[in-house]
């Protein structure tokens, strides 16, 4: 035997069903890590980021008005826009959805807690992707552009959550992102070998929970805000002056002068 | 006295190629009876419930006390060692179908080779073979025994690897079964010398990344082997061996 080739794995008698660890070949070691990575950071960040700036809403369109102006006035913020938020986001999106159509949820022939979240970090990332795609090109890319207008976010998104199907698309795209992040963090802490133990993992189960509820319960609370009693009817643009205030005008004479010297 | 009878269906198939069926039996009631003594009932007397005679049925199975590995199958709906299925605990009509995501041999005998092929890709072993005498292995303290026990007691039966959503063809994932020895064989003194190779082999498509921590593998493991936790564990001894790598390149 011992002078016998070796017989590959696919010449086996079978030799079908599940192909063998490719030992040491392949990326999707990197991909899947940097998948597993840009989700807390800097998506997670970004989407915290995103609900306490929501959260300014319950203020009003005025204090909403600032925190937009306050985020478009940071420095680089075109560049934080594309290298920490767009693309991050594609990459997490677009592998995220290849990672699921690979995998086979057997939930109903498991039904056990964790397949069952298995499957359900599937199904809210497939409505987070969704969500997202419209929410970035409605919010984002339609209508007043608000990095030049933030005087008009809270009647733009006003106006935005007014269709009570846009409403629902919201409210459950809402819960679907909080839950898909608090879970994320879980995996991570369990897939990095953060939390190995069984009883680690529970503890740090309980705090995600929490986390996730925190968060998801903000984000319904400044959906309420656009959609509540409070503001309603909120004006178009609450910082019209914005745009014309950028410098004093130099007085009408002097400017008569220039013309003149330079006819 | 009417004989009691207990009502077992399973699926069959003549061949890899073959197609496959459903057939029924009505078998004499023993007590204490479970899945492969049933079989063996049916081995016996070849009848299947409508009265026509069949064949008996080919299925892998050796030591009859959970500790060979050799019997897993899909019991109804779930996979499990058919040797410790008592009958009396089931609910009939009891449905027996081969493992799922390994090819079928003949009826519930499957070939499970990919498992063997895993567990040499990441050098599954304690490299002690040589040309002269190693002398003895260095000490192992009970604490350090107590730790590798549990993982020691994998029987190869690929339960964790049928109910896992990411073991599939698309995935080519490598299973929690491997994954654990890795474990253990890297805790192991004398085994750990290829430590570096077998994190560098579980870095590869298919690897320890492939996991969704579903954690089917650790609810399905008959011998209750600490799967998650090698997992993470195992996980992120590959994401710094490859760190490492990647500075010392």
């Amino acid at each position: 035997m011992a002078t016998a080739a070796r017989p590959d794995a696919h010449s086996s008698p079978v030799g079908r069903g599940v192909e063998p660890l490719r030992a040491g070949k392949g990326h999707s070691f990197l991909l899947r890590k940097l998948h597993s990575l840009s989700g807390i950071v800097p998506i997670g960040a970004f989407l915290i980021e995103h609900l306490l700036s929501n959260f300014e809403a319950l203020k009003g369109p005025l204090a909403y008005a600032e925190q937009v102006k306050f985020l478009n006035s940071l420095p680089l913020v075109r560049f934080l826009e594309v290298g920490l938020i767009f693309i991050p986001l594609a990459y997490h999106a677009l592998y995220g959805v290849y990672i699921a159509l690979r995998g086979k949820a057997n939930v109903i022939y498991y039904p056990w807690s964790g397949n069952w979240m298995y499957m359900m970090q599937r199904w809210t990332g497939y409505i987070a992707f969704v969500y997202i795609i419209q929410h970035v090109i409605r919010q984002r890319f339609m209508g007043v552009s608000l990095p030049e207008h933030p005087g008009a976010a809270f009647h733009k998104v006003q106006m935005e959550l007014s269709n009570p199907w846009m409403l629902a698309v919201y409210v459950i795209a809402m819960i679907a992102v909080c839950w898909h992040f608090s879970y994320g963090i879980w995996l991570f802490a369990a897939k990095w070998g953060i939390t190995p133990g069984a009883t680690a993992r529970r503890r740090f189960g309980y705090l995600c929970a929490a986390l996730g509820v925190i968060l998801a319960v903000m984000g319904l609370a400044s959906i309420y805000a656009f959609v509540g009693p409070n503001y309603k009817n909120a004006p178009d643009d609450v910082m019209p002056a914005q745009t014309r205030l950028v410098q004093p005008m130099p007085p009408q004479a002097n400017l008569t002068v220039e013309i003149e010297t330079h006819a | 006295m009417a004989e009691k009878l207990i009502q077992i269906e399973i699926k069959r198939q003549s061949g890899p190629d073959a197609p496959s069926t459903w057939e029924r039996f009505e078998i004499p009631w023993k007590p204490g009876m479970n899945v492969i003594s049933a079989m063996m009932e049916i081995a016996a007397n070849p009848v299947n419930s409508s009265g026509q005679e069949t064949t008996p049925i080919a299925y892998d199975s050796n030591c009859l006390e959970e500790i060979c590995g050799s019997c897993a199958m899909v019991i109804n709906g779930k996979a499990r060692m058919a040797c410790t299925a008592l009958v009396d605990k089931l609910e009939q009509p009891i449905r027996v179908q081969p493992l799922t995501k390994f090819p079928v041999v003949r009826d519930l005998a499957v070939d499970r080779s990919v498992l063997f092929e895993n567990l040499k890709a990441v050098k599954a072993w304690v490299p002690v073979d040589g040309t002269y005498d190693l002398g003895s292995g260095p000490r192992i303290f009970p604490q350090q025994q107590e730790a590798a026990y549990p993982l020691s007691n994998c029987i190869s039966c690929c339960c964790c690897m049928e109910v896992c959503p990411q073991f599939n063809d698309a995935t080519g994932f490598v299973g929690a079964a491997t994954i654990a020895q890795v474990k253990l064989f890297n805790s192991h003194p004398s085994g750990k010398v290829l430590k570096e190779e077998r994190l560098r082999a579980l870095a590869g498509d298919g690897g320890v990344q492939e996991c969704g921590f579903a954690q089917n593998c650790v609810q399905a493991c008959p011998k209750q082997l600490p799967l998650t936790e090698a997992i993470s564990d195992v996980t992120r001894d590959v994401t710094l061996q490859a760190a490492k790598d990647f500075l010392r390149a």
